[in-house]
């Protein structure tokens, strides 16, 4: 089990974020999960809790095709928020689309926090989905 | 008395005209006329030492003729060969009164002209001759009295005969060829004869071994007294002249044939670029005679722009000498006429080796490149389908793989789960994913119905009612919401479309707008049309949310992209909306403010199928 201060799941589905929720019981002792139907909604909670000095989430749980702001949009402007720690960030898609994978692993360079690609169906979320691996920076 | 006879006849002798000698027999002068004396240059007196030997002492054998005592004369020459003179003299023997022989009586005459003239003569002969044998003319004579006809060596060797050879008028007359040769020159020789008229003529001859060769026979009346009395004529060997002759027109009617059947444009021009030759295809493309087009310049034929193009052309090829080869050109005439043509420029050299000109080729490409642009056009046709249907199979990939994965996922749960209340809500869960999945296959059946069917039967239909008649159907939605609708369409105008696609058409633009109502406003949707061209344009306007298009774009044409967090919101409508319109060849646009409104445009193409 691994703490967790705090957890983002950013999907339209219902049923994908239940199966997250549901997943990361056995894995997680986590008090402060928030659920966002789209990448707007994220990235407005994600400017909130950096203004108001909350704490930001560790893991994010982040959908590709969502209303509104899809996940690459939400990466874009996260990335510009210039957020210090390190944030993991799984992305979570059906798509097994070659142009996606492309587009992900683009972004792991230039994204300054830990990028993991999964794709759906995922019937386990593992502690090391939760961690970071520390450089020795 | 002897003395005095002496005397007398030595004055006689003296004052003779002609040149005069006396010689005795021992061949001592006796006596001479001052003319003889002057004609060897012999002084008045004194004479008497010299004797004729001395005199004449270049002729040989003079002293075995004299002992002949019989006339006899000779030639001989006084001088030295710069100024030589040619003499005769004549000896005849001298008798005393009682017959005997006591001497010769010389008589000498100064023939150095007529020696020079036979000589001029003589020379003028050997010209005549060589000059004959060296341009193989030969000449000949038709005496009309005496109906004697002379040929001369070459006239002679031209008919192949020996040089033995007597010919006669009828003999030579069969010489030529039976038919026209024969016939011409039978005729003309008559008339040489009767009318004085004449003639030069090529025709062909068999000669004595049986050869046909070609012969030039000229001939002309020498009248005498106003009477003809001879013909004089030249004759001629002109067969290889003929030959090669014949065989440079054969040649050129080839090349002219072959040009001229080309199916290509030809053209010969020279230094400064004017045509000095063109083929049939050439003037028939410009519309002119040959006569019409030889010293023009591409100036006088085409548009100026492509005329200064050309030129370049041209002056490259001159300067360069290296050929252009294939290049696609585009020839624009006086008249506006576009024309594709491959063309080939290529140096001409004259004889010498020097650039004189240059030869070009066109051919015309038009419908080639007619054809080319079809097939492009029909690629990137293609092109787009293939695009649009890579689109939809990503679509259909990804839709159907979300929710199989979510399948998946839950019967992984409910496999590993005891609780009996989150097994029911994971049954739910499978219920709705099931349903999800049913309603995404019924939407993809949708557009595939309407990107397969496109041959669908359009008819006549009047937007207005069909608006009413949607209105209709809608009637419990709209009160719902509370929706205003003004059909401000021309109650008369029709459009030729698939009815289902209308009704689909009108409906989810309807929906669309209220779906994205702004919460605050109650939803007014205005519906007008609009003839712009051969198109009628059907404006949706709503009051609604209105969308960033900046940033969404032609996204919202997407399948499954919804850009409000609203609930009813599934990016199905305008997505079918879209390939409904572009199936009937039309387009959709839109205008769009945040927090103003949005309008839809749809362009119905009445020209196309």
């Amino acid at each position: 089990m691994k703490k967790v201060s705090s957890i983002f799941i950013v999907d339209d589905d219902p049923i994908t974020v239940f199966g997250i929720k549901k997943m990361l019981k056995p894995v997680a002792i986590c008090d402060d999960i928030q659920i966002f139907q789209n990448g707007k909604e994220a990235y407005d909670a994600l400017k909130s809790r950096i203004t108001s000095e909350q704490g930001i989430p560790e893991v994010i749980f982040l959908d590709i095709n969502m209303p509104i702001m899809d996940g690459w949009d939400f990466l874009k402007e996260m990335i510009d928020l210039d957020i210090q720690e390190r944030i993991i960030i799984n992305m979570i898609t059906s798509s097994i689309d070659p142009s996606d994978y492309q587009r992900w692993n683009d972004f792991k360079e230039k994204c300054p926090h830990q990028l993991n690609f999964k794709n759906k169906p995922i019937f386990k979320i593992e502690v090391s989905d939760l961690e970071g691996f520390h450089m020795a920076s | 008395m002897k003395a005095v006879e002496r005397i007398e006849q030595h004055y006689l002798l003296r004052q003779l005209p002609q040149a005069t000698a006396l010689v005795g027999l021992d061949g001592s002068l006796v006596d001479a006329s001052d003319s003889w004396l002057t004609l060897f240059s012999l002084p008045p007196k004194n004479f008497m030492e010299a004797d004729i030997f001395r005199v004449m002492e270049n002729v040989s054998d003079l002293k075995e003729n004299l002992s002949n005592h019989k006339t006899f004369s000779f030639r001989h020459h006084l001088g030295e060969e710069n100024d030589c003179r040619w003499l005769e003299s004549t000896f005849t023997p001298w008798y005393d009164e009682k017959e005997n022989i006591v001497g010769s009586i010389v008589q000498t005459r100064d023939i150095s002209r007529e020696v020079e003239k036979e000589l001029e003569i003589e020379r003028i002969n050997a010209i005549l001759k060589t000059k004959s044998e060296v341009a193989q003319v030969g000449c000949w004579e038709y005496d009309v009295q005496t109906e004697k006809l002379y040929w001369c060596d070459e006239t002679r060797k031209i008919h192949q005969v020996p040089l033995s050879y007597q010919p006669n008028v009828n003999e030579a007359i069969e010489f030529y060829k039976p038919g026209y040769s024969r016939n011409k020159i039978s005729m003309i020789f008559h008339k040489a004869i009767h009318e004085s008229t004449p003639f030069n003529e090529r025709l062909i001859l068999v000669t004595h071994k049986g050869e046909e060769r070609w012969v030039q026979s000229a001939g002309k009346a020498i009248e005498k007294n106003g009477k003809v009395v001879k013909i004089f004529g030249t004759f001629q060997d002109i067969h290889e002249q003929v030959m090669t002759e014949t065989k440079v027109m054969e040649n050129q009617q080839l090349l002219t044939a072959l040009i001229d059947n080309l199916p290509l444009n030809v053209f010969v021009k020279d230094l400064d670029s004017k045509k000095i030759l063109v083929n049939k295809s050439e003037c028939e493309y410009l519309e002119k005679s040959p006569k019409e087009l030889i010293g023009k310049t591409d100036f006088d034929l085409y548009d100026e722009e492509v005329a200064k193009i050309s030129r370049e052309e041209d002056l490259e090829v001159i300067k360069t000498l290296k050929p252009i080869l294939g290049k696609e050109t585009i020839s624009i005439k006086k008249n506006g006429q576009t024309t594709n043509f491959l063309t080939s420029k290529i140096p001409l050299f004259d004889l010498e080796g020097k650039v004189s000109g240059l030869i070009g080729i066109s051919m015309d490409i038009s419908a080639i490149k007619k054809k080319e642009d079809q097939l492009r056009n029909l690629i990137n046709l293609t092109s787009i389908q293939n695009k649009k249907l890579i689109n939809f199979a990503h679509i259909v990939s990804h839709n159907l793989r979300s929710h199989s994965a979510n399948f998946s996922m839950l019967l992984q749960f409910l496999k590993s789960e005891d609780n009996e209340k989150e097994r029911e809500h994971i049954e739910n869960m499978l219920t709705q994913a099931s349903d999800n999945l049913l309603e995404t296959l019924e939407n993809l059946n949708q557009v595939v119905d309407i990107n397969t069917n496109i041959n669908l039967k359009k008819e006549q239909l009047n937007i207005h009612d069909t608006i009413v008649k949607v209105q209709h159907s809608l009637a419990a939605f709209l009160d719902k919401n509370q929706v205003q609708i003004h059909n401000e369409v021309d109650k008369k105008l029709v459009v030729k479309s698939v009815p289902a696609y209308l009704d689909s058409i009108i409906l989810n633009l309807l929906t669309n707008a209220v779906k994205y109502r702004d919460p605050n406003r109650k939803p007014v949707i205005t519906l007008t049309t609009k003839k712009l061209d051969r198109k009628v344009i059907l404006s949706v306007s709503d009051n609604g949310l209105g969308i960033d298009l900046e940033r969404y774009g032609d996204k919202i044409f997407g399948m499954y992209k919804t850009f409000h967090n609203n609930r009813d919101a599934k990016g199905f409508g305008l997505y079918l909306v879209r390939n409904q319109v572009e199936a009937m060849g039309g387009r959709i646009t839109v205008n769009s403010e945040v927090d103003k409104g949005t309008t839809f445009n749809v362009y119905f193409n009445e020209e196309s199928k």
